[in-house]
């Protein structure tokens, strides 16, 4: 019995009900917000709703975010299988855990996410399914940093000949540099992505989730620096 | 012009690359030398010269167009543009900046209208609060609360004596417009009800839901006496023509339809939107000479009666009923289409949508006449007063705005 693959609710350890508290209002927007784009994962998910990014790149698309921070894949088996994706039919999901999953080893992981991933095909047939591969964590080159690197080759492999299934795997030179160090301003703890740090996964996502859509709805300029004169007349034709 | 050192270095190295590029041997090779350059040409700089010299003229433009836009805007802004007696009731359209932005709401706005007698207007939220504002003062006056999740639609009869809202809590409910107290609660829909309008004799009020049904109720004893069958999903909006003939309604399942009251038929289906269609509304006769100049040859011979829908695909397209047939399509719109209503006068279109604009269309010319950036989240609805030069928006952006014509 692999662990990462069976659901299972998160337990309440300090008390406060949060958890199934949001469970509950992604089953409420699930019903009334006939997204087109759904979001589910762990703290990186849901930690971008809160970016200028998400409002001018991912809104105007009808996306919504249902990441909750600390999710291991058992948790989102449980809330697809407790009804987060019934009563819609978005067009992309987006799925993007296992960085959470310390005490699985890394096929158990992979074995969990492609578990959510036939999940969320039998509730959802028609969308397609967008897997992110998990970015790189801690300062310095370290274990969990290997492990992850083991579970995104194995979700390579997994997912690649999958209908309707694209994984996603952003370069991980764009964050941790020649000497292997990741730089704080792209992940200010060593683990969450600065607004800078989203930059970087998001731009090619948007293109995915665009290129999905069949539409190309105009969103705010991506990029942070303000187009310079000199980006106008280098665009020129 | 003073040039750094590096620039003039560039500007030498394109000058170089244009001789070469162009031929000009003798001419590259002795400015090579008066310019104590070596003789290779830098591939790097391939182009450059022909570049900037068609940047600038194009920035140049783009300079001109912007200056142009911007002292129209502040002639708008500072003389208030054409004045408001210097044109006929049916030129007015809004003008930016708006009137009053009116807060309160604690989610998105879903509906706003006007009151067709008193100078108040109404907004619906998310909230499940109904808030009535003075679009004259900008005041906020009161709230009707009974609701108990989000409202979708509400409507007055002709007299503005009566309320009537719809809601995802599956109810329906009738207010007292004076005395502002609820008169009724009508259960029957077994699901969120999106959409509601009165006969136009006010005796009957008319409901569509996303239990794919639309609903007639009487007024007096709250009774459902009808139901129409036929959309294949959630129908997201009901309208009754003039007369109170025939009801027009629409549907994810990317159709309207049109539907004999009398008889409970359908009388059209008219497909040719490629997503939920989110709403409709009936041309009123003011606006028949446009639609007829707009429609070509058919439509000018056609009597109508006309139809505009809008559609998450973006578009808006008018229908003739009489012969079931696309006209026109209005496309301009960057997202979904939410929020439909004709200009009194006939000469126009207005539309809010997910692109957060409210737009002015110009019907006669199928064009898009103005734009308004009206809100800073998808704009949900608009309304537009029958006589008085005022328009209203929403928004998810939990705002209301009232917008003065000239």
């Amino acid at each position: 019995m692999n662990p990462a693959a069976v659901a299972a609710p998160v337990e309440d350890v300090q008390g406060d009900g949060r958890w199934m508290s949001l469970h509950h209002l992604f089953l409420n927007e699930a019903k009334e917000r006939e997204p087109e784009v759904i979001f589910i994962g762990d703290s990186i998910i849901s930690n971008l709703a809160q970016t200028q990014l998400w409002q001018q790149m991912f809104e105007p698309l009808h996306c919504i975010n249902f990441g909750i921070g600390g999710d291991q894949t058992q948790h989102i088996l449980w809330r697809i299988q407790n009804g987060e994706l019934e009563d819609m039919r978005p067009k992309v999901v987006v799925l993007m855990v296992g960085t959470n999953n310390h005490g699985h080893t890394a096929e158990q992981i992979v074995g969990g996410i492609t578990e959510i991933v036939n999940l969320i095909h039998t509730k959802q047939p028609q969308a397609q399914l967008i897997v992110m591969g998990i970015p790189p964590r801690g300062e310095k080159p370290n274990p969990l940093r290997e492990k992850i690197q083991q579970i995104n080759k194995g979700l390579t492999d997994q997912l690649q000949d999958m209908p309707n299934t694209l994984f996603l795997n952003t370069d991980w030179s764009v964050f941790v540099n020649s000497n292997g160090v990741i730089n704080h301003h792209d992940m200010f703890d060593f683990l969450h992505l600065t607004q800078i740090g989203y930059q970087k996964i998001c731009e090619p996502l948007l293109e995915e989730i665009q290129n999905y859509l069949q539409t190309f709805i105009k969103v705010e300029s991506t990029s942070i620096e303000t187009a310079s004169m000199a980006g106008e007349l280098a665009g020129d034709k | 012009m003073v040039l750094s050192q590096r620039q003039r270095d560039e500007l030498n190295k394109a000058i170089a690359d244009y001789l070469s590029s162009n031929g000009y041997v003798n001419a590259l090779g002795e400015f090579q030398k008066e310019a104590n350059m070596s003789n290779d040409v830098e591939k790097k700089y391939a182009g450059l010269l022909e570049k900037k010299w068609t940047s600038v003229i194009r920035l140049q433009k783009k300079v001109m167009d912007l200056e142009s836009k911007l002292t129209e805007a502040e002639k708008e802004f500072s003389i208030g543009a054409p004045t408001r007696d210097k044109r006929s009731p049916a030129e007015w359209i809004p003008r930016a900046p708006e009137r009053y932005s009116l807060s309160g709401h604690r989610s998105p706005v879903t509906k706003v209208l006007f009151h067709p007698v008193f100078s108040v207007v109404i907004s619906a939220s998310e909230d499940a609060t109904i808030k009535i504002w003075d679009y004259e003062t900008g005041d906020y006056e009161r709230s009707l609360k009974g609701h108990t999740d989000s409202i979708q639609d509400i409507a007055f009869d002709h007299t503005g004596k009566l309320l009537a809202s719809c809601s995802a809590d599956m109810m329906i409910k009738l207010w007292d417009f004076q005395g502002f107290e609820c008169l009724k609660t009508m259960f029957g829909h077994d699901h969120n009800v999106s959409s509601i309008t009165f006969m136009p004799s006010g005796d009957f009020i008319v409901s569509a839901s996303r239990d794919k049904t639309i609903k007639m109720w009487e007024v007096a004893t709250g009774y459902c006496v009808k139901t129409f069958t036929g959309h294949r999903e959630w129908v997201r909006m009901v309208r009754v023509n003039k007369d109170g003939s025939l009801l027009a309604s629409c549907s994810n399942d990317q159709t309207v339809r049109v539907w004999v009251v009398a008889t409970k038929e359908c009388k059209a289906e008219l497909r040719e939107h490629e997503h939920t269609v989110e709403c409709i509304a009936w041309a009123p006769e003011s606006a028949y000479p446009s639609i007829g100049e707009a429609g070509g040859a058919d439509a000018k011979k056609s009597s109508g009666p006309f139809l505009i829908s809008g559609s998450r695909d973006k578009t808006m397209k008018m229908w003739d009923i009489s012969s079931g047939l696309c006209l026109f399509s209005l496309v301009g719109h960057d997202n979904w289409v939410r929020g439909i209503v004709f200009h009194p006068g006939g000469l126009f279109i207005l539309s809010a949508s997910d692109d957060k604009t409210l737009r002015v269309w110009d019907i006669k010319n199928k064009r898009n006449h103005k734009t308004l950036e009206a809100h800073s989240h998808f704009a949900t609805s608009v309304d537009m007063h029958k006589n008085s030069p005022y328009v209203v928006t929403g928004s998810v952006d939990q705002s209301v705005k009232i917008w003065e014509c000239r």
